[in-house]
């Protein structure tokens, strides 16, 4: 076999072994690669930074699957350390099925975090105070169109069955115009329900969380500003952490940092695999 | 090393998913049978719980007769099985063609179509400064390089060669792009399981 089929005859298994081992090594010995941020990514996270302490919410729809959480669970942590670093009131809600388990996990994870390092009260995140999550509710479309009218009808219980309107935080957020913004962390179309109704119909402005396979397709909403940032796969969520971090909310980045030096390596490695088969290909077909 | 059988669990069926890729074996098999049954159960638990039993049998255990209307709409589903009065389907999927083509087509024209159009088209503000100038040139000389390309009532002859030949680069950009975009998205599903191999499970790395 010519040296020029081999290359371009490499065994799967192979492959494989190469982009495990490739993934394992910068987890063990972290290589630094500058992170420029792009610039939806900045967008969205100043427009939350814009947002007045204690004043209007964020609507945070955590709409991702467990087999997508990689890229969407750590976008989800670092908004939520972002709005609760500046008092910002948080309001969860889920239109994925698979969603409500991964956002109870989130709020946990960040609360849990933020509360142990309190010392005081006010420093403290309080369920029904500082954020609330509703749950999930099927029958989106008629759900995000009369939220635009009152939250509390469309939610009179919370995920964990407790009455809404026993809340402090439903007494001040009552409807959309209420809401600064509403983040939508998805791995399915969601966020074209968002731009359709919500925003069509009450002028909602709409952030998006995605995975880096939808992010070609929701360029083109940033261009016409229907959405006010985005924040694009595992790379989005590496920027939000470190822009987070950088603007001192956060004392530690999160796993999206560390898996970008990973990412990084496994691109190296894909675009020799992509050379090693187009020269194979190209060999081959003058010997033909 | 972690002592929670759950994280124990979810490495075994982790490895039992990834043994695939040496070749099919009965313990990949055990994991996606185990899956399918595990996601069936959850969405019908998820259903009972968060959607029929609150929006329809608690109401209509409480008098609320009104829901008996969602109700038998609902039941009119099964009628389909009946062949003598499956006729009775087409109420409940008239009555929903009905209620999204009133709710969707005047939203999906205004956002999807108005909208988009409205970010094609140049205008003195698009000039504020020389990049955003630039990008909004080229963008409407790659929407209408590509619209040119998917013409199909005229033959590309003429103006219309070099337009839709343009169009063809255009698209292939976009493709590259989606490809590239793939490539990073499922690069990530497979750092995720490998942090958690090696963190939650074996407590290799924080």
């Amino acid at each position: 076999m010519k040296w020029f089929e081999v290359i371009s005859k490499i065994d799967r298994r192979i492959i494989y072994l190469l982009l495990t081992l490739f993934v394992i090594l910068p987890l063990f010995i972290p290589i630094k690669i500058p992170q420029n941020i792009m610039p939806q990514t900045q967008k969205l996270f100043d427009f939350v930074d814009s947002i007045r302490p204690d004043d209007k919410a964020v609507m945070l729809s955590l709409d991702y699957t467990p087999q997508t959480a990689p890229e969407c669970h750590p976008m989800a942590l670092a908004i939520l350390k972002h709005c609760f670093a500046r008092n910002i009131p948080v309001v969860g809600v889920s239109y994925d099925p698979q969603g409500p388990g991964l956002a109870v996990e989130a709020f946990a994870t960040v609360v849990d975090d933020i509360n142990r390092q309190a010392s005081i009260k006010e420093d403290s995140v309080i369920y029904g105070e500082d954020y609330v999550y509703l749950g999930w509710k099927s029958g989106r479309i008629a759900a995000l169109l009369e939220m635009g009218e009152s939250i509390i009808s469309v939610y009179p219980r919370d995920h964990f069955r407790n009455a809404v309107d026993s809340f402090p935080i439903m007494a001040r957020v009552k409807n959309y115009k209420d809401i600064a913004i509403a983040i939508v962390l998805a791995a399915a179309a969601y966020p074209d329900d968002w731009v359709l109704y919500p925003q069509s119909r009450y002028g909602i402005k709409v952030g998006a969380g995605l995975t880096a396979v939808m992010a070609p397709k929701y360029y083109p909403f940033l261009q016409t500003g229907q959405f006010s940032g985005m924040v694009s796969g595992m790379k989005g969520a590496a920027e939000y952490e470190h822009l987070i971090f950088a603007h001192g909310y956060t004392k530690d980045l999160g796993t999206a940092e560390t898996g970008m030096s990973a990412q990084s390596m496994i691109h190296i490695l894909i675009i020799i695999f992509i050379i090693m088969g187009n020269i194979g290909y190209f060999f081959s077909r003058r010997k033909k | 090393m972690s002592t929670d059988p759950w994280i124990w669990l979810g490495a075994i069926l982790t490895l039992m998913i990834f043994s695939f890729l040496f070749k099919d074996n009965p313990f990949y098999k055990f994991g996606e049978h185990l899956f399918v049954g595990v996601a069936n159960g959850y969405y019908i638990a998820l259903y009972w719980h968060n959607s029929l039993r609150p929006n329809l049998v608690e109401p209509l255990s409480q008098g609320q007769l009104i829901y008996l209307i969602p109700l038998l709409l609902g039941l009119m589903y099964f009628a389909r099985f009946i062949p003598k009065i499956s006729w009775l389907v087409r109420i409940p999927i008239g009555f929903m063609i009905g209620w999204s083509a009133g709710v969707s087509i005047p939203a999906t024209f205004q956002a999807f179509v108005l909208k988009q159009l409205e970010g094609t088209i140049i205008t003195p503000s698009s000039f504020t400064n020389a990049a955003s100038g630039i990008w909004a040139a080229i963008i409407l000389v790659g929407v209408v390089c590509t619209v040119v390309y998917f013409y199909f009532s005229k033959e590309h002859k003429g103006i219309l060669k070099p337009t839709a030949r343009l169009g063809i680069i255009f698209i292939m950009i976009g493709f590259g792009a989606s490809f590239g975009y793939t490539v990073m998205a499922r690069v990530s599903l497979l750092i995720g399981r490998i942090q958690f191999l090696l963190g939650p499970w074996l407590g290799l790395i924080d």
